[in-house]
């Protein structure tokens, strides 16, 4: 029976077959008194539990049974879990378990792989014909099934309690409490005999107002009127007044765009257009300028195809599942792979966006740190197992076919040049370049198109729990169901060819007793108007996240929110017209709270905030009386410095909007392409379009001074600032100073800022005085 | 670029303490450092050691993990794959089989085009043994292979994708989709910048063209924006708003910078580290615009030098005035340097679909000679010792043909090649298979590249990590091996 080095490949196999008979004649028929092989009989309690015990059972045993699987017993490896017997008795090539072990899948990537020694001791034990020590094996402890259920302790985690309604707590300074946050507020600091911080001025609340609400400064006028009206309800007016105009929606939506990851094209190789994703961006505009019922808003993204199909608008919120980015693939098709890609984007996304919880960590293994289990994970994404592409076109079939015959023939035209462009010198491609550019635009505009989604029975995906996350691997089919830690244990699957899952799933995250959906929409409100949120991490409200600041104050708001009918208008009144909110930005007690509440989460005062880079170039392009305050359409390409082209593996596909005028729109407005962001809006943290971002970044550094110095929107934006200076004040330098302030800062300069500012117009141009007010730091901070 | 929570690694709590101590003790230390700079950053080797007082701002050098042994990178990316069979990996079993099919027992694999049926390519080029080490090395490289004792050969590289966006995605940042910090950003946030007047992070596209994975491959990520790359550009003024605008000369702008100090620091609030901070940070870029340009002014380089990196010479020239451009900023303290060979449609790469032979022969012509000048210069200037060098592409290629004389895309066997800052050259790591299907001896995933790397670099793969949707990220992923035998 040995097989010698020499012999040749047949003989080799003739030898293993020989071998493995024999093994499999001993494992059912041969007692163990065999000779064959000298070795001592092995059995699962002498050998194998001992591995196991270390190595397996934390996640395949007493407290997890990750996929189903528990190896505390030969009989629960006999039976196995989600993908099937762990073990076959007498053939240890055709058991899943030596076949996880040999791939170097288990233990997995993250741990110690098993030695030698053991993996042989395992792979004899299971040839040997897998035997127990004596006739029967004791039976498994009486514990709960793990696996596919969650410690049940995890849901006294505050974010899964229901949300409570508590009640306004009485404060000392009862004179100080506007509307109901600021009791709840207060009522910390007083606990610590901390005084809120003294009401900011009207010149910097009215400032601070505008931005927070519309994203752009107040005009001139606006603050002289505000400042001069001593109306006890001035503030309230203004406020109103900015909760009706319609920049409100343009500067809300921005927020929610970078949470639901917006972008207008695929990313990776293509980064493919969706010509029309920006009616995504003006839905959310048009949703939040008339207040609509944020629980409507929900369900209309995750299923206003299944909703109305026949809906324009319905349709135009369900581009969100469509705004991920996409791989596509050229050559051999990879299809299963590149569907599961899209599943797993589009599930993860629903966590982080709704439910605030890091879901995606569930698609390899049960979730390391929260109560969510594998099958958790598939379950959810089992609500998508349906849902495809589906691009609605607008026009007429007619239309549909002559654009598409001219489009090919443009194409073909494209890649017969391109084809030229392997052999070229550089002059030579740069010259095909600008061809190709100008063939490019002259195609005619793609007809209206909606870039939606739709069930297709047909193409259903039946949804497995995935070992490892990989397709090739499928263990147990699944169905819709919520997270387990969310509803009941006895909460069973829903059929997984049920019709408008994704119905189901809305009307799950937004029914009145869901603990998180509020919570998390809540404290996003409360962040971007405070810099930082009650719970600090945004997508994350799971055990591991940040414990909320003011625990009952979130459940007050959620609560309040509800109360409203869902609506975010009422919200936003409460926090703005608050005491909290009115505080100014230099805190009472700085020296004590710096030390102790260096983040200020106890919001002893109001925390200043830079402007984001959006917000810049709006006040920028308002200042300088640039701005076109056009609402809506399709987005718009501006010209970028001619090497930044370089950098596009498609430079065609940035075919600049030809209406100048255009170039000067609010910054929603301007195309978020992946593979291409504007360089000043990318040095001062705008998103990187990738995944959702719960917060901007807030850094300081070099590139951001070089782009307000020298960077041509910049020197474009002060040329301009100071024409109209001069147009509105003529040559006298004494207004021209107080009006660049006005419009700059919304206040008047100081003495100081005067003098030093008609020393240097006395003999410095007008457009570099300009550039210095525009590199201000009150221009580019709100206090 | 998207603030959720934060590293704990540097001890950050909210994203506001990144910039807090920016002060003007660090403003001092710029200064001291841009006095005492060049016998600072000879006299170690390593990285300077400096005392600190104040934490947090995120361009100052930091304390690093452990000893490090290399305080740059240079990264020599070939962009698009290029062939291990035809530059270090000599399989003689392939020019047997030429023309067969692939024998079963070399088991399955997968690309981009190639179907199962497809016949192995013998390849054309001549194997020798360079240099005392004696390792083999393909007659593309006439020049590099004159250094080969300097390099740790790594034959079994492997990635998990097989396409060029994915594959560029995971070589730089350990994850096959976008929006995951790259490895210069991760190096930048771990040792901060060392140099007071140019960006710490710079990437050295190729003129012809962008690569399938785009700007997001090089990008920062979720980090934030202080570690975003430096993309220059072709000609004389590499950088970005690094110049005035035309109508303004630079003592205008330096008046003008003054009012912008003097108004801010009128109403600057004492003890105010994040304004402050910003103020500085017009300082900065003041000196880059200053200093920079004579960084980047390669007139100042002998003939000698410009010839030995064979700039000048047709094929050369291009990819010469970058390495020497590389060169200059590791020695200026540049953190990270990517300098990419190829750029544009495939065939401008090393993606070598439809003729191997003339793609590679092309490729090498351009880059051979400044990759051995840079070697060489790097080296004579005892900056070898403290620069980490690194050649690679995305994947290699397959040993089956693709159209006759090509070679597809192939992730599962591809050779890698590092150098300098403490790594022990002139050894081979790692096997494939005899036609070099398959990494069989050793195989070393990229996140083992970027864990050797940052080990290099002072840096603990588990202690360099940033909060971002509830993970603690980093760039090896799931875990990086250090190759412990070239270190």
């Amino acid at each position: 029976m040995r097989c010698r080095s020499s012999e040749s490949k047949l003989s080799f196999c003739t030898c293993v077959v020989w071998v493995l008979l024999t093994v499999l004649f001993r494992a059912t028929a041969a007692p163990a008194q065999d000779t064959a092989v000298s070795e001592p009989r092995l059995t699962f309690e002498q050998h194998v539990a001992p591995i196991l015990q270390t190595r397996c059972i934390r996640c395949h045993g007493a407290d997890q049974r990750e996929s189903g699987l528990d190896l505390r017993r030969r009989f629960t490896m006999l039976t196995g879990g989600d993908s099937g017997p762990a073990i076959v008795a007498g053939d240890s090539s055709g058991s899943l378990m030596m076949e996880l072990i040999d791939e170097r899948l288990m233990p997995p990537e993250d741990e110690p792989e098993l030695s030698s020694s053991q993996i042989s001791t395992l792979r004899r034990w299971i040839a040997s014909g897998a035997a127990i020590a004596g006739d029967i094996e004791p039976p498994l402890p009486d514990t709960p099934a793990g696996g596919d259920s969650i410690d049940e302790t995890a849901r006294q985690h505050w974010a899964f309690q229901p949300i409570a309604e508590p009640a306004v707590p009485a404060v000392r300074n009862q004179a100080w409490v506007k509307t109901p946050p600021d009791a709840f507020v207060l009522a910390e600091l007083e606990a610590r005999h901390w005084q809120p911080a003294v009401p900011a001025s009207k010149a910097t609340l009215i400032r601070r107002l505008y931005f927070d609400l519309t994203g752009l400064p107040p005009r001139p006028d606006d603050v002289t009127a505000f400042v001069n009206n001593q109306s006890p309800d001035a503030y309230e007016q203004v406020v109103d007044r900015l909760l009706a105009s319609e920049h409100y929606g343009e500067r809300w939506a921005q927020h929610w765009l970078d949470v639901v990851r917006f972008a207008e094209t695929e990313g990776f190789e293509y980064d493919r257009h969706l010509p029309e994703a920006w009616r995504f961006r003006d839905y959310v505009i048009d949703s939040l300028n008339e207040d609509k019922p944020f629980d409507q808003f929900i369900r209309e993204q995750i299923a206003g195809d299944e909703i109305r199909p026949d809906d324009v608008e319905y349709q135009s919120a369900a581009i969100f599942h469509r705004l991920g980015a996409v791989r596509r693939n050229a050559g051999n098709p990879e299809i299963a792979l590149s569907r599961n890609e899209v599943l797993t984007e589009r599930t993860n996304i629903i966590g982080e966006v709704f439910l605030g919880l890091t879901v995606g960590c569930a698609r390899c293994h049960n979730h390391k740190l929260e109560p969510i289990t594998q099958k958790d994970y598939y379950r959810l994404q089992a609500y998508f197992a349906a849902t495809h592409e589906y691009d609605i076109s607008l026009v007429s079939p007619e239309e549909k076919q002559a654009w598409d015959e001219q489009a090919a023939e443009i194409k073909d035209r494209i890649s017969k040049l391109k084809k030229q462009a392997d052999t070229q010198t550089t002059e030579q491609k740069a010259q095909l370049q600008q061809k190709l550019q100008q063939i490019a635009s002259r195609q005619p505009p793609v007809p209206s198109t909606i870039p939606s989604i739709r069930n297709d029975e047909k193409e259903r995906t039946p949804i497995h729990v995935l070992r490892r996350g990989l397709w090739e691997h499928k263990g147990v089919a699944v169905g819709p169901r919520p997270l387990s830690v969310l509803v009941s244990a006895t909460e069973p699957e829903l059929p997984a060819e049920i019709t408008a899952p994704r119905t189901q799933l809305a009307n799950w995250l937004t029914s009145e007793h869901h603990p998180l959906t509020a919570r998390v929409v809540v404290n996003r409100v409360w962040q971007y108007h405070f810099g930082a949120g009650l719970v600090r991490t945004a997508n994350d409200f799971g055990t591991h996240g940040s414990r909320p600041s003011h625990p009952e104050l979130l459940d007050w708001l959620a609560t309040a929110f509800r109360g409203h009918g869902w609506r975010l208008k009422p919200l936003h009144r409460l926090i703005v017209l608050s005491n909290t909110y009115r505080q100014s930005s230099r805190g009472r007690h700085e020296s004590e709270t710096t030390g102790a509440d260096p983040d200020n989460r106890l919001l002893s005062h109001f925390s200043r905030r830079r402007l984001s880079g959006e917000e810049i170039r709006d006040a920028m392009l308002a200042v300088s009386g640039r701005l076109n305050p056009k609402l809506h359409g399709p987005s718009v390409i501006t010209p970028v410095d001619p090497e930044m082209m370089s950098l596009l593996y498609n430079p065609t596909q940035w075919i600049v909007t030809k209406d100048v005028a255009e170039h000067d729109r609010r910054s929603i407005y301007l195309i978020a392409k992946r593979n291409l962001r504007l360089p000043f809006l990318e040095a001062f943290d705008a998103p990187a379009l990738q995944t959702s971002c719960p917060l901007r970044e807030e850094s300081t550094h070099a590139p951001q001074a070089l782009e307000l110095l020298n960077g041509k929107l910049a020197n474009d934006m002060a040329a301009a600032f100071a024409d109209r200076l001069t147009r509105e004040c003529g040559q006298d330098p004494e207004r021209i100073v107080d009006r660049a302030w006005l419009l700059a800062t919304a206040r008047e300069p100081t003495t100081r800022e005067r003098e030093l500012s008609l020393e240097f117009l006395r003999s410095e141009p007008l457009q570099e005085f300009a550039l210095a007010v525009l590199n201000l730091n009150e221009f580019i901070y709100v206090r | 670029m998207c603030a959720d929570q934060h590293s704990a690694a540097f001890g950050f709590t909210g994203r506001r303490d990144i910039l807090r101590g920016l002060g003007s003790a660090a403003l001092a230390s710029l200064f001291h450092r841009a006095e005492g700079r060049a016998g600072e950053l000879r006299a170690g080797g390593g990285r300077p050691d400096r005392g600190r007082a104040d934490r947090g701002s995120p361009l100052e050098p930091r304390v690093v993990h452990r000893p490090a042994r290399a305080r740059s990178v240079i990264f020599l990316f070939m962009a698009g794959g290029p062939s291990q069979l035809e530059t270090f990996d000599p399989k003689p079993l392939l020019n047997k089989l030429h023309g067969q099919r692939r024998p079963a027992e070399f088991g399955e694999a997968k690309y981009q085009f190639v179907q199962n049926d497809a016949r192995l390519l013998g390849t054309k080029r001549r194997f020798r043994r360079h240099g005392e080490s004696g390792i083999e090395v393909s007659d593309l490289f006439p020049h590099l292979s004159t250094c080969i004792d300097d390099f740790a050969v790594i034959r079994s590289c492997t990635g998990d994708q097989v396409v060029h966006s994915a594959a560029q995605y995971e070589l730089f940042s350990g994850r096959t989709t976008p929006g995951y910090p790259s490895m210069g950003s991760w190096a930048l946030m771990g040792l901060g910048s060392d140099s007071d007047s140019l960006p710490a992070y710079v990437v050295l596209p190729d003129p012809l063209g962008a690569l399938e994975a785009g700007q997001p491959m090089y990008m920062n990520g979720f980090l934030p924006a202080a570690y975003q790359p430096t993309m220059f550009r072709p000609g004389e003024r590499p950088v970005l708003n690094l110049e005035p605008p035309a109508h303004v000369d630079l003592p205008q702008r330096r008046r003008t910078l003054k009012l912008i100090r003097d108004l801010n620091e009128s109403t600057l609030p004492s003890g105010d580290n994040e304004l402050e901070a910003r103020l500085n940070s017009y300082d900065l870029a003041f000196r880059m615009q200053t200093r920079a340009p004579e960084v980047f002014d390669l007139t100042r380089e002998t003939r000698e030098t410009l010839d030995l990196y064979g700039i000048g010479t047709a094929p050369t020239d291009d990819y010469g005035r970058r390495c020497l451009m590389a060169r200059r900023l590791v020695e200026n303290g540049v953190r990270f340097v990517c300098c990419v060979s190829g750029g544009g449609p495939g065939n401008m790469q090393w993606d070598a679909h439809a003729d191997i032979e003339e793609n590679h022969l092309r490729k090498a012509s351009e880059t051979d000679k400044p990759v051995a000048g840079l070697m060489k210069d790097l080296k004579r200037r005892g900056l070898l010792d403290e620069t980490l060098v690194l050649w690679g592409g995305e994947f290699g290629r397959s040993p089956e043909a693709q159209g006759g004389k090509g070679r597809d895309h192939h992730n599962l066997g591809f050779t890698m090649l590092m150098a300098g800052g403490g790594i022990r050259g002139g050894q081979v790591v790692g096997a494939t298979d005899d036609i070099g299907l398959r990494a069989i001896e050793s195989p070393h995933h990229f996140r083992d590249i970027h864990a050797t790397m940052l080990h290099q670099l002072g840096l603990d793969q588990h202690q360099l990590t940033y909060r971002h949707q509830g993970r603690d990220e980093r760039l090896t992923f799931l875990e990086g091996q250090v190759i412990r035998e070239i270190i």
